[in-house]
């Protein structure tokens, strides 16, 4: 590494550092002195970031789409919460068992759509939206089920008993960070690589001997993990679920949402889960959901969510708004009009020259020839 | 034996629906490679149009100035042709406005489609809110309309709804097989850029088919609103059959997911009728089920498989 470069890094390396403690310092100050309201609004937040990032790892790095990631949310919040209930595991290893529900899912509506076109994980994804109320209607039925249990805060954190709201922002903040961290390592690596590859050049990805399907299918049982993490984490402050909290609409909403504002890093989930979230009562404070005709149409959630994805799709071209603020590449002279084909042929060039130079090499080395016909 | 008759007769109409919702997502998908998420509320928003053509100014309406340009109802089967011809102009103009600029890239025309979705759920909601309204169907409908067929009755709307679907796709089939536009539109499924070559205009053969999808969505809409009634949400169950019949046919074939329709909406009535567990609402559950068994056991529907396998 050069002294620039490494002087970089460490610049990047402080720079870091200091957000990330500036990071921790606000969320220590919100959870400690804003309303119980406010501090379980946020614990809902970090948990559908996590939602929203496995989207991400789906949209951005994939190139599939899934409109049922609110029932993958809901599917892990069912595991969670019955796992608990049925089973009497500890609370505070529930939101596990939602990651394991949302792997399953995952793996069980990837594993056949994935042999297909993708627009088949589309249509499966948004069935799922569909029919995940309704099923949950007819398993849990129309009451709300609770969590049998609760988040005491231990002793030594020195949070008093009424303020449990603060010890759980802290447990889904803590599950939230360790799992970004990990995806956002596996997505760094070759594995992130890989991905990449698959969605732009999958023939080429191929022919380098990634296995696609598998790795698409690894993608959205991951992100189905993460969605059902979420759901088991959202468990931790709201204690109860029912068929109404997860419907169709959700899962649009967070594509739209997930479209908008992903990019490449896992960080691009927070808008996402921060719109989602407080958009909602944003609209009720101003009284706009009771607008009607065109100023209330505007006013309403459908249209903004609406127009935000019409924005995304012209002004981004479907890669989102964060992509027009990332480090773009320098652009090539040439301009290919078949990338694949263009990179294909470069590729044969580059071998045919180092053939060629490999031949060269040999015909200036009797030694080497002489020896390879003795031992032939 | 007559309670088995009388379970198909009571899929008819649905099927049906399903059926055209099908067909519709099938031509799109077929022609451009795109999913068309908007299809069932672009049906729905056309049947809110031909129940404002059919009932005249409502005192419902909050765009009140807009409405008085329609004056005296029509009768509801010239309010549904009326709703029809309107929703081929609003899917011509979708693709031609909203698709076409973006179609080179698929995730962002699927978004596309779901913003259209959000859209027409969000005026149709601010318009005439989210309550339930009757429309009414082209065909007789009282209780002495029906015929007693081995101790079933089989409904005068129920076969009008499937023998005008019928005719329907009869008519797409001969628009496709007899005329320029439909020899344009089956060179350009088969290979645009020959199309191109050989001077098929493209663009207006995929606005054609944008606008024939939309008027067959908007025919099954105002058919089946006579059974299930009009209201925002009335399209989110027949979409999720509709997808469904379209994949027992690859996405590919019109005629193939047309019967996927039927298929769908027999297995959804015997499953409601004769296990005892599932209910109505729960049928499309198992429907579910259906649909992801099919795609682990046979992937390319009812297409034959070399055909399917060249999709990849």
């Amino acid at each position: 590494m050069t002294a620039q470069g490494s002087q970089t890094s460490s610049v990047k390396r402080a720079a870091w550092i200091i957000v990330s403690t500036a990071f921790i310092a606000v969320c220590l100050r919100v959870a400690f002195f804003a309303t119980p309201k406010i501090v379980t609004d946020l614990s809902n937040v970090v948990a559908l970031s996590l939602a929203f990032a496995g989207l991400v790892v789906l949209t951005h790095y994939l190139g599939l789409l899934s409109l049922g990631q609110g029932a993958f949310v809901g599917v892990g919040a069912y595991a969670a919460l019955h796992v608990v209930n049925d089973f009497g595991a500890p609370v505070l290893w529930m939101p596990l068992a939602g990651l394991l529900a949302g792997t399953l899912v995952g793996a069980v509506v990837a594993i056949p759509s994935l042999r297909l076109p993708k627009a088949y994980l589309a249509l499966l994804t948004l069935s799922l939206a569909v029919a995940y109320p309704i099923i949950l209607r007819q398993v849990d039925g129309n009451l709300p089920v609770t969590l049998n249990g609760g988040f005491v805060a231990p002793s030594w954190t020195g949070i008093a008993e009424n303020d449990e709201h603060i010890w759980e922002f802290f447990l889904v903040a803590a599950y939230a960070s360790v799992t970004l961290f990990f995806v956002q390592g596996l997505l760094r690596g070759p594995i992130g690589r890989a991905f990449i590859a698959s969605r732009d050049q999958p023939e080429a990805a191929r022919a380098f001997g990634i296995p696609v399907y598998r790795l698409r299918l690894y993608g959205v049982a991951l992100s189905g993990g993460m969605a059902g993490l979420a759901g088991g984490l959202l468990m931790i402050p709201t204690n109860f679920n029912d068929y109404t909290h997860f419907p169709e609409e959700l899962s649009i909403k967070m594509f739209a949402l997930a479209m908008a504002f992903g990019g490449s890093r896992l960080i691009s989930a927070i808008p996402g889960a921060i719109i989602l979230i407080f958009l909602p009562v944003w609209l009720i404070d101003r009284n706009w959901v009771v607008e009607y005709g065109w100023v209330g149409l505007v006013k309403s959630e459908g249209f903004i969510y609406a127009a935000l994805l019409l924005a995304t799709a012209y002004i981004t071209k479907g890669k989102g708004f964060m992509h027009l603020f990332e480090r773009r590449q320098p652009k090539s002279k040439m301009q290919p009009s078949n990338r694949q084909v263009t990179s294909v042929v470069r590729g044969l060039s580059d071998l045919e020259e180092q053939l060629v130079q490999l031949e060269g090499l040999v015909g200036d080395r009797p030694d080497i020839r002489s020896r390879q016909e003795t031992k032939d | 034996m007559s309670l088995f008759l009388q379970r198909t007769f009571d899929s008819l109409a649905n099927g049906s629906a399903y059926a055209a919702l099908a067909v519709a997502i099938s031509m799109v998908f077929r022609s451009t490679g795109i999913l068309n998420l908007a299809q069932g509320q672009l049906a729905m928003f056309s049947t809110y149009i031909a129940l404002v053509l059919a009932t005249g100014p409502s005192p419902y309406m909050k765009f009140s100035s807009n409405t008085d340009l329609i004056g005296a109802a029509w009768p509801v089967w010239a309010a549904i042709l009326g709703a029809v011809a309107i929703s081929m102009v609003i899917g011509a103009f979708t693709e031609r406005v909203i698709i076409r600029p973006i179609s080179a890239d698929p995730v962002a025309a699927v978004g596309a489609t779901l913003g259209v979705y959000l859209l027409l759920g969000a005026f149709v909601r601010k318009q005439w809110g989210g309550r339930t309204m009757f429309l009414g169907s082209p065909f007789p409908q009282t209780v002495e309309d029906r015929w007693d067929i081995g101790g079933a009755r089989l409904w005068h709307d129920s076969v009008g709804i499937t023998l005008t679907m019928i005719a329907v796709l009869g008519l797409l089939a001969v628009l496709q097989r007899r005329t320029k536009a439909g020899l344009a539109f089956r060179a350009v499924t088969s290979n645009r850029t020959g199309s191109l070559l050989v001077g098929i205009r493209v663009s207006r053969v995929l606005m054609l088919g944008w606008a024939l999808a939309a008027g067959i969505g908007a025919l099954a809409g105002g058919l089946i609103a006579g059974e299930i009634n009009v209201r925002p949400d009335m399209m989110g169950r027949l979409l999720v059959f509709g997808l469904a019949a379209a994949t027992l046919g690859g996405l590919r074939s019109p005629v193939l997911a047309f019967v996927g329709g039927y298929l769908f909406a027999f297995l959804e009535t015997m499953l409601g009728g004769y296990v005892s567990f599932v209910d109505s609402q729960v049928t499309l559950v198992w429907a579910l089920l259906v649909l992801i068994i099919v795609l682990f056991v046979r992937p390319s529907g009812l297409m034959p498989r070399t055909e399917a396998w060249q999709q990849r």
